[in-house]
């Protein structure tokens, strides 16, 4: 078992991963029982109240899904029990969302040094499985988690609340326009996620702002290119308008990849513009104070956003930045783009060297 | 070749999709026949049968989370790569791929 860059963002990933339908479900909830009923925090029942409090248990949830989804993917089925109590007692202490990762790897990896390092008589071997991984392991790490492991991600916690709720206007436009141009920079890749898994963080222990900044910078590429396009119709390839074509609708609703055929064959243009138009509205989201309560969904879930006008405006006024930027930076479109293959490499003339970015690594299972 | 893959990526929504797209697309430009299997937030599809397993000559995870099933690959060559490299570049990964496993023959 090794420990290195590649797995931990593997654990992290598959953790978020679980965690991403269920905000979505338990946020929507909530704010359609607030919709529905106004008085939702002191109702008792009717349809609000339900909805409400479904929303609730599932926010309940988050942390321990994210700790559990990291202790599963390091350690397998085992994890998962262990996993989800130890993330009850990151909530618990106040550990919130990085504690809860940190508590996944803690899971995690005491399940594997049990099933290594316990060797039990073979009668008694079904044990293994039913009591004394699950018990040792959620013993260790839930009395680590209250002392040494929780304290100091409670305060980092604590620190980084403080410092984002406490942020002068000159901070957050800084702040904005970084994590803006974060999230769209590479169309969803990794830098994006680094923002996300942030933003994400946040989210669950209830700054909610950042969290639209997300959704300006997942949406106004394919928004803003769409512009540019209408702008500069002869800078676009057949190909790439047939893209565009599914990459709106698909921006719509809050997924980014449809550009990447279309960044692909002009990647340094496309991202600048996009990067440029979305720290402009980054900046305007932390300005304007916009907060988005679910993690994805795109314009879909706008209505439930606080100031949500504001949201739209900045969206607006970045995707044409976006838009006219790269319709006047973006070349016009030769012979030779036509054929550009989608595939990434001209077929016929393939030349294969090290210093290529494809990178993978060969198992024997 | 003949190839089995898994493809999955953190909000199983888009690049999973895209990269079993490219990959089965590269591969039929190459000349190899490619099935790939997804792990979306939907849960798995195109599931890839015993069978197919047993016959194919490499299998290539292209993943950026864990996956389910990987004990059905044991005995295999397993390539491990992520959704970004099979969106970005699939034939240049299909070509080095089949020169890597040409090299470790011989």
């Amino acid at each position: 078992m090794k420990l290195n860059g590649t797995a931990i963002k593997k654990h992290i990933l598959t953790g978020i991963g679980y965690m991403i339908p269920l905000v979505v479900a338990a946020g929507l909830c909530m704010a359609l029982g607030q919709v529905i009923d106004s008085d939702v925090r002191n109702s008792v029942t009717g349809l609000g109240y339900w909805l409400y409090q479904c929303g609730n248990f599932g926010m309940s949830m988050v942390v321990p899904v994210i700790t559990a989804g990291v202790a599963y993917s390091i350690s397998d089925k085992p994890g998962i029990a262990p996993g989800i109590i130890v993330g009850f007692v990151c909530t618990a202490v106040k550990a919130g969302f990085i504690g809860g990762i940190a508590g996944g790897f803690l899971v995690g990896y005491l399940v594997l040094a049990v099933k290594k390092y316990v060797k039990l008589p073979k009668p008694m071997r079904g044990l293994m499985s039913v009591m004394i991984i699950p018990v040792v392991v959620t013993a260790a790490a839930g009395v680590m988690m209250y002392t040494i492991v929780g304290l100091p991600f409670a305060w980092l916690q604590q620190v980084l609340t403080e410092w984002i709720t406490n942020l002068q206007t000159g901070s957050k436009i800084v702040f904005g326009a970084v994590l803006g141009a974060m999230a769209c920079f590479d169309f969803g890749g990794p830098v994006n996620k680094t923002m996300s898994t942030f933003v994400n963080g946040l989210m669950v222990d209830g700054i909610y702002g950042p969290e639209s900044i997300k959704f300006v910078g997942s949406m106004i590429p394919p928004f803003g290119i769409a512009i540019a396009c209408l702008l500069a119709r002869h800078k676009f390839t057949k190909s790439e308008k047939e893209s565009l074509k599914a990459a709106v609708p698909m921006g719509f609703c809050m997924i980014t990849e449809g550009v990447i055929p279309i960044a692909a064959r002009d990647l340094i243009r496309v991202v600048f513009s996009c990067c440029v138009g979305s720290a402009v509205a980054g900046a305007l989201c932390m300005v304007w104070g916009t907060e988005q309560v679910v993690p994805h969904g795109g314009m879909l879930t706008v209505p439930l956003m606080t100031n949500p006008l504001q949201f739209c405006l900045a969206l607006a006024i970045g995707s044409v930045i976006t838009g006219v930027i790269l319709a006047v930076i973006k070349k016009p479109v030769t012979d030779e783009d036509e054929k550009f293959d989608e595939l990434g490499v001209n077929v016929l003339d393939i030349d294969v060297n090290d210093s290529s970015d494809v990178d993978f690594t060969i198992e024997k299972f | 070749m003949k190839i089995v893959g898994v493809a999955a990526c953190t909000a199983g929504i888009a690049h999973t999709y895209m990269a079993k797209e490219k990959l089965v697309s590269a591969a039929k430009r190459l000349g190899h026949t490619a099935k790939i299997e997804t792990q979306g937030t939907i849960g798995t599809e195109d599931s890839l049968t015993p069978e197919e397993i047993a016959e194919a000559d490499v299998v290539i995870l292209a993943v950026d989370v864990k996956v389910n099933g990987e004990n059905r690959f044991k005995g295999k060559t397993v390539i491990r790569v992520g959704t970004a490299a099979a969106i970005k570049n699939p034939v240049e990964l299909l070509v080095k791929i089949e020169k890597a496993l040409n090299a470790n023959e011989d």
